[in-house]
């Protein structure tokens, strides 16, 4: 169909509502939006290729640098995944930290969210609050692993590093402060006018729009499909701490708002029960420098959803094809079906709605022409990038 | 799934099965993959398409349709010859599949016929060269693309 050029409103690839750049190609009629045409690939860096040259070990660097608010979800799949090809047991302590870890960084990347839809739905305060409060759980990081963003934490055969003495207590602290904090923000999303109103039957989608799109995490939970990796594909120590699959069936954005904080509310449940359970026991086993050759298919339950890599081996020092589908580009169809029919004011509600992660899903081709030049993100450059960020922290 | 649903679809469909620890693999020649994906996504259950993979192998891009049910995965696998990567699109009974065939038709230069997203790039830049290789086959050489986009 062939509009006319005042119905076109071009939203990217640089706007400010979007920390990534992106193209969405919105066409109006009177106010309502009637079809939505996304262009990503702006801050492809080449990834899948650039892990064909680097060692098994080294790719692990350069997988948690896909995301930063997902990073243990990258490295705990290709670890696990890159484990599944061997006939190695992982002891039982590395996978209750790794669960450890893994919700810490749910809570923090929901809370991220939540402070987002704060903000662009003119609610600044919310905003500061949620992030002041994030803070408690990036220092949590910080303190088990030693770094707030790319962790470098699990490891073949299992973590890089045991839990600190006297990290239990501290961990059973803050999670208590959590859950009290976010009790407050579900009383207020609960009552406040200004979030109801932008986010009360916004962005209304049906089950049969998710059975038909395949979208995952919280944006397929909230259409009242119960799917979740951790309960029906466990793995870290998820088959001995399930998660309780939290649905809706309103399928807009308030739905998203409860589902998202009651998840926090039963991550900060499975990491007191995983403290309280934990095993001792060493945190890693030697794992072979070289991997056998054959075929993994593994996937996790990332912050926004069903994250997959496959995994390709012939026997090489490197590995032959990593594929990655991160769950952003499996919500993408179903968030512009979200778009459709609402005015363009709905629009940054819509898209930060489904949680989105553009840098996680532009990855494979190196040539783009919008990012710096240097293509080889080279062993030198991450070693330079990672002495300039330490030194920084230090003078601050 | 079971073995035995799959099992008949391979019969039907002159496939093969393999088994590879939990999931089940079913390779079929590229004229039957689609009334083949059709058939295991409307499988009783909840079938997900996970990603479509592509593969290069030396002389043909190995394709896997990787569907997840709520057990393991079921994968449906086929062969394109790099003289004629043509294969037919599954998104008319699969619609999640149009994204993930736009991405393996930039990387690998498959064509999926009757996807509307052929004509225009979802990751590659446009600017990208005409007479380049697709990025992730083997014949792609990152410095001779990098000075064909004058990027040297």
């Amino acid at each position: 169909m062939e509009y006319s050029a005042e119905n076109l409103v071009p939203f990217g690839p640089v706007h400010p509502s979007l920390k990534e750049p992106e193209y969405f190609r919105l066409v109006l009629e009177g106010e309502k939006i009637v079809e939505v045409t996304p262009r990503i690939g702006y801050v492809h860096r080449g990834i899948e290729r650039a892990a064909q040259d680097r060692t098994w070990v080294k790719n692990i660097y350069l997988f948690e640098r896909i995301c930063g608010i997902c990073s243990f979800a990258h490295s705990l799949a290709y670890t696990e995944g890159v484990e599944s090809l061997t006939e190695f047991e992982i002891p039982s302590r590395a996978k209750y930290i790794r669960l450890v870890i893994a919700e810490l960084e749910r809570i923090h990347s929901h809370l991220l969210w939540l402070g987002l839809i704060g903000y662009w739905t003119g609610f600044d305060s919310l905003f500061m609050w949620i992030w002041k409060d994030r803070e408690h759980v990036l220092d949590l990081l910080e303190a088990i692993t030693g770094n707030r963003v790319h962790k470098s934490y699990s490891t073949f055969g299992g973590v890089r590093k045991d839990l600190p003495p006297g990290i239990e207590a501290k961990l059973m602290e803050e999670m208590m402060f959590i859950r009290n904090r976010v009790t407050y923000y579900e009383q207020l999303v609960k009552s406040e006018e200004t979030l109801i109103a932008r986010t009360h039957g916004v962005g209304k989608i049906s089950q049969e729009t998710a059975l038909r799109l395949s979208p995952v995490g919280p944006l397929l939970r909230c259409t009242g499909i119960a799917r979740d990796i951790r309960s029906e594909d466990p793995y870290a120590a998820y088959g001995e701490i399930p998660p309780v699959v939290m649905t809706s069936t309103a399928g807009d954005i308030e739905s998203l708002l409860t589902i998202r904080l009651a998840e926090v509310m039963d991550s900060c449940r499975m990491i007191v029960d995983a403290i309280r359970s934990m095993p001792s026991g060493p945190t890693k086993v030697p794992f072979p420098r070289i991997v056998p050759a054959g075929e993994a298919m593994y996937h996790v339950e990332a912050p926004r959803g069903e994250l997959f890599y496959f995994i390709h081996s012939t026997g090489a020092a490197k590995p032959e094809r990593v594929k990655i589908r991160t769950p952003t580009l499996a919500n993408l169809l179903t968030a512009v079906e979200m778009l459709k029919g609402r005015p363009l004011a709905d629009v940054p509600v819509v898209l930060t709605g489904m949680d989105p992660c553009f840098g996680c899903m532009d990855r494979v081709a190196v040539f783009d022409v919008d990012k710096s030049k240097e293509w080889y993100v080279t062993g030198e450059q991450l070693k330079k990038l990672g002495i300039e960020y330490y030194g920084k922290r230090e003078r601050e | 799934m079971s073995d035995q649903e799959l099992d008949s679809i391979a019969t039907d469909l002159s496939g093969k099965v393999v088994k590879i620890k939990k999931s089940l693999l079913l390779i079929v020649d590229r004229s039957k993959v689609h009334e083949a994906c059709e058939r295991v996504y409307r499988l009783p259950g909840l079938y997900h398409l996970v990603t479509i993979t592509g593969m290069d192998t030396g002389k043909s891009i190995l394709l896997y349709y990787h569907f997840w049910k709520g057990k393991s995965f079921t994968t449906v696998s086929t062969e394109v010859p790099k003289s004629d990567p043509r294969l037919p699109s599954i998104s008319d009974s699969v619609p999640a599949a149009l994204l993930y065939e736009a991405e393996v038709k930039d990387m690998f230069g498959v064509t999926f016929e009757g996807n509307p997203r052929m004509a225009s790039k979802l990751l590659l830049p446009d600017s990208y060269p005409l007479g380049a290789p697709p990025p992730l086959t083997k014949e792609a050489d990152p410095e001779k693309i990098r000075k064909m986009m004058e990027l040297e």
